[in-house]
């Protein structure tokens, strides 16, 4: 035991029952617990783990918002969305005792008496539920809100814990929109929270199979040694949608593709497969490798940008067979907006392991399916022998499959049985839904657990944003001068524009078949 | 007679009934869904709260081995099997499981349990039925798959079944039927249903990397527990020992530890002066594992209770602990309350069985209460929690090592 681990602050019943950090008690305090994100994703998030037994009992959830509501009307309206969107048929049994944990706390986010009051209530529920003084301020609100309710945090006294406890932040992207105002958003953070106290989400990160990357890459001792410029010859993450703007043209037309994909969930991918072994699983030590990658990306210069990055919108189009209209068309986007829904990239990383490897990457909505996927592509075997007639299928590939159908599939060659020599390109294929009947937690749901339980593993560090930034500051200032590229077009259920597979067939290459 | 069994839905039908022509197919149509199954059909749950929680009746069925095939033909066989099926099928496998039993009827028994088995764990199942005491030596085999619907909801996936029925000297044959059915470089996963025996065959434990068990079933409990260890000496690998007595208290031991988890409460464990345990008709062994566990965790020792209604322990302060054992209805652990200087931690069973109610009280407040899963005494249930947690069994070795002489 056992007495030495509950000497140090460990609870030796736990033992062989959880491989992970235990989530501690606190009271989690949404700001905008009316909006979307809350109804669709984090109450049912918290639904389920506590469904599954991940949730601690003493766990409170305080709904913050503007508008006036009871707290029984808050509690049926999320029962209602809760039985929508559950991962998990919901049962009126768990949810009676899971929703006598949800309040409301109505208060305008400038107001700040709604925080001294806000205080008394986590008291008392602390004093009620066990809370223990932990608090969990999640941000589900408006970007521009952030900064009210911050100052009203810390002016609360909310956002110091208070001894023996701990107050942590989450915040939702976009963390920010541009280098310069994601350092005045970082700043009005520190302000109130530290660095440590403060967990930036990226939903992506929480994604079972972005969290195998780095299984496959560091548990398996044959891919490592070929992970390198000397073995491949280049790698291609994908993110496509068939979905439009649905809803979200007001963030979407002032956003666009670059900032609302790549800046932070393609890059985050990209760490993920780039980056050299960290030192340990401590968060930091992941981070600090994580960030290293987004340091390593060859800046363009501004000539380059319109050589190596594509941007694009789609026209009217069809998806399943069924039309759609033009971006430019739909609801609340303005008829002659510039905005990109579609970029594909060339990068390049400076570093040992990948020196002039590209890495092309390429994220659009209406496109004709809905796939996420990392493809990393071997040099070809040497034309000799077998290869001598060789095409572009001849090299190897593994991809791995982030969303839908996730899993791994490595091409190979093989010969066609026969008595001549036939040799085609074979696929082994590892699907996570074949082999493993459980299904897999939300995102959301690891990355609260993961909040509550003080791991930052799968959060975006403060410098990991900021490069970023400072890399797509690059393109986006680029794109605003006047000698600008144009924009190009793409009709909705293709590809993207012939101007992507441009990209690549300069370099002799061509975009994956999804 | 059909060798593809298929899960979730009509549609399968045909493709059942075309694969093997004019061999009748009978579906198993089970719920998918969480609504709890009743101890009795006839009514609802009672959590020990007083919520009504509604319950179906479990449905009934019937299944049977499959194809018959030559011992010799196996693998074509299996091939053909998969050659004939029409549709988007998947064979999955990442564990070879094989079921020993020596109970009569224990093939389709076992062959149920495996459908339902691979539903979550895609697997190679080897279910053998022997007889060692009969007088005709006789070997017969069968194959067959289970298949579902993935959780994409296009593709089956189906894991393959071989089944053997071994009689009088041909039980000696199982090292050698195991070994050439394997799926390779899987690891062999031996459910062991039955008492072990002596002579145990060293050349068998030598392949297999987890031997389950389930000692509640034992009687003489150290001499199983011998034999199994000489088992695993002899082994030249090491065997994981899983128990499935052991995984009955998982869900138990976790709504115990929960109430630790913030550091501010383990001053409870020096603390905790008293309990009582309620456990079911034969699972008295059940309960003890629990107090093993407790005491091999808090480094508590175990000073007398060998057949008494009570345990007495040593606390790491030298204070004493006195644990109650109750028999009374059917469920392996009904409840345990533990009492400190002043909390009351308290965990009983809901009714149906499936949800636990947590609470922790000082005497003078309110109780906040929880609901967390319970788990279900029911061997797919069982094999499959035991199935999804791997690593060592250190924790239970260490219990066992408490509570030995008291089992």
């Amino acid at each position: 035991m056992t007495n030495r681990s509950a000497e140090q602050g460990v609870n030796p019943l736990r033992e062989g029952l959880s491989t992970r950090a235990v989530p501690q008690p606190c009271a989690i305090v949404i700001f905008g617990a009316t909006g979307d994100l809350t109804h669709r994703k984090l109450i049912p998030a918290l639904y389920n783990l506590a469904a599954d037994g991940e949730l601690p009992p003493a766990v409170a959830v305080v709904g913050f918002a503007r508008r006036p509501k009871t707290g029984d009307e808050f509690r049926n309206e999320l029962g209602e969305t809760t039985k929508q969107f559950s991962r998990q048929e919901v049962r009126d049994d768990i949810w009676k005792t899971f929703s006598q944990s949800l309040s409301y706390h109505q208060s305008e986010f400038e107001d700040e008496s709604g925080y001294r009051s806000l205080v008394k209530r986590l008291d008392q529920l602390d004093e009620e539920r066990g809370t223990r003084g932990n608090r969990l301020f999640y941000f589900a609100a408006a970007p521009e809100q952030f900064e009210p309710i911050l100052k009203n945090l810390k002016a609360a006294g909310l956002s110091k814990a208070k001894e023996g406890s701990w107050a942590r932040v989450i915040i939702e992207k976009p963390f920010g929109r541009d280098l310069a105002s994601a350092q005045e958003l970082n700043r009005v953070v520190s302000n109130s929270f530290s660095e440590d106290q403060t967990y930036r989400i990226d939903h992506f990160l929480g994604k079972e199979t972005a969290q195998n990357i780095l299984v496959l890459r560091f548990a398996n001792a044959i891919f490592e040694p070929i992970w390198n410029a000397r073995y491949i010859d280049h790698i291609q993450i994908t993110a496509a949608e068939t979905l439009g703007v649905e809803g979200r043209a007001g963030y979407y037309e002032t956003a666009g593709a670059l900032r609302d994909m790549v800046q932070n969930h393609l890059l985050q991918l990209l760490c993920l497969v780039a980056m050299e072994a960290p030192t340990d699983l401590s968060a930091d030590s992941i981070r600090d490798e994580k960030v290293k990658v987004v340091r390593s990306l060859r800046r363009y210069r501004p000539e380059e940008i319109t050589k190596w990055v594509v941007r694009s919108q789609y026209t009217v189009g069809a998806i399943n067979a069924e039309p759609v209209p033009a971006y430019r068309e739909e609801e609340k986007v303005n008829p002659n907006s510039e905005t990109e829904t579609y970029v594909a990239l060339r990068l390049l990383l400076d570093t040992w392991r990948w020196s002039e490897v590209p890495i092309y990457l390429r994220v659009g909505k209406r496109l004709p399916k809905s796939a996420t996927e990392i493809s990393v592509h071997f040099k070809k075997a040497p034309m000799v022998l077998f290869n001598r007639d060789s095409a572009e299928h001849d090299q190897n590939v593994l991809v791995i499959r982030i969303q839908p159908d996730e899993g791994i599939s490595l091409r190979m060659m093989a010969k066609i049985p026969g008595t001549s020599l036939r040799i085609e390109p074979v696929k082994m294929d590892f699907h996570y839904g074949t082999s493993f009947g459980k299904a897999s937690p939300e995102a959301y749901e690891r990355l609260l657990l993961d909040a509550m339980s003080g791991d930052a593993t799968l959060f975006a560090r403060r410098d990991e944003v900021e490069e970023a930034w400072g890399f797509i500051d690059t393109i986006e200032s680029a794109w605003s001068n006047k000698d600008a590229p144009p924009l190009t077009y793409y009709p909705a259920g293709s590809w993207g524009p012939e101007e992507a597979d441009e990209l690549l067939a300069r370099d002799g290459r061509t975009w994956r078949r999804l | 007679m059909f060798p593809l069994r298929f899960r979730h839905g009509i549609p399968f039908v045909a493709q059942a009934s075309s694969l093997w022509g004019k061999q009748a197919s009978r579906l198993r149509l089970v719920s998918t869904g969480v609504t709890p199954v009743c101890p009795t059909a006839e009514d609802g749950c009672t959590t020990p709260l007083g919520m009504t929680i509604n319950c179906m009746p479990a449905p009934a069925e019937t299944i049977s081995l499959g194809l018959p095939v030559a011992i010799d033909r196996i693998d074509r066989g299996l091939k053909k099997l998969w050659s004939e099926s029409e549709g988007a099928m998947t064979r999955a496998s990442m564990i070879n499981l094989a079921v020993y039993s020596e109970e009569p009827d224990s093939l389709t028994q076992n062959t149920q349990l495996l459908a339902r088995i691979a539903e979550n764990h895609a697997c190679r199942g080897i279910v053998i039925g022997a007889n060692p005491h009969s007088k005709n030596d006789r070997i017969e085999a069968w194959i067959s798959a289970h298949c579902h619907v993935g959780r994409a909801g296009t593709k089956q996936v189906c894991s393959e079944q071989i089944s053997f029925l071994l009689e009088g000297a041909k039980v000696k044959l199982l090292p050698s039927i195991v070994f050439s059915q394997l799926d390779s470089d899987l690891p062999l996963y031996l459910w062991w249903q039955s008492k072990f025996a002596e002579p145990m065959d060293p050349q068998l434990w030598s392949w297999i990397d987890r031997l389950i068990y389930d000692s509640q079933t034992w009687r003489d409990f150290n001499a199983q527990m011998r034999l199994v260890e000489t088992a695993q000496r002899e082994a030249k690998q090491r065997i994981v020992l899983c128990d499935l007595n052991w995984t009955r208290l998982v869900h138990f031991r976790v709504a115990f530890a929960q109430f630790f988890d913030h550091p501010s409460s383990h001053h409870h464990f020096r603390e905790i002066e008293s309990g009582t345990i309620v456990f079911g008709k034969n699972f008295r062994s059940t309960a003890i594992l629990f107090i093993g566990w407790l005491a091999a965790q808090l480094g508590w020792e175990v000073r007398n209770g060998k057949n008494g209604d009570h345990i007495e322990l040593e606390n790491s302060t030298r204070n004493r602990v006195k644990i109650d054992l109750q028999e009374n209805g059917d469920a392996p652990i009904g409840s345990f309350v533990a009492h400190s200087s002043d909390v009351k931690f308290e965990i009983a069973l809901a009714r149906c069985g499936d949800l636990l109610e947590v609470s922790r009280s000082k005497s003078d407040q309110s109780p906040a209460r929880q609901l967390l899963p319970a788990g279900e005494n029911d061997s797919v249930k069982l094999m499959s929690e035991e199935l999804m947690r791997g690593g060592q069994r250190r924790v239970y070795l260490r219990a066992l090592e408490k509570v030995r002489d008291l089992l």
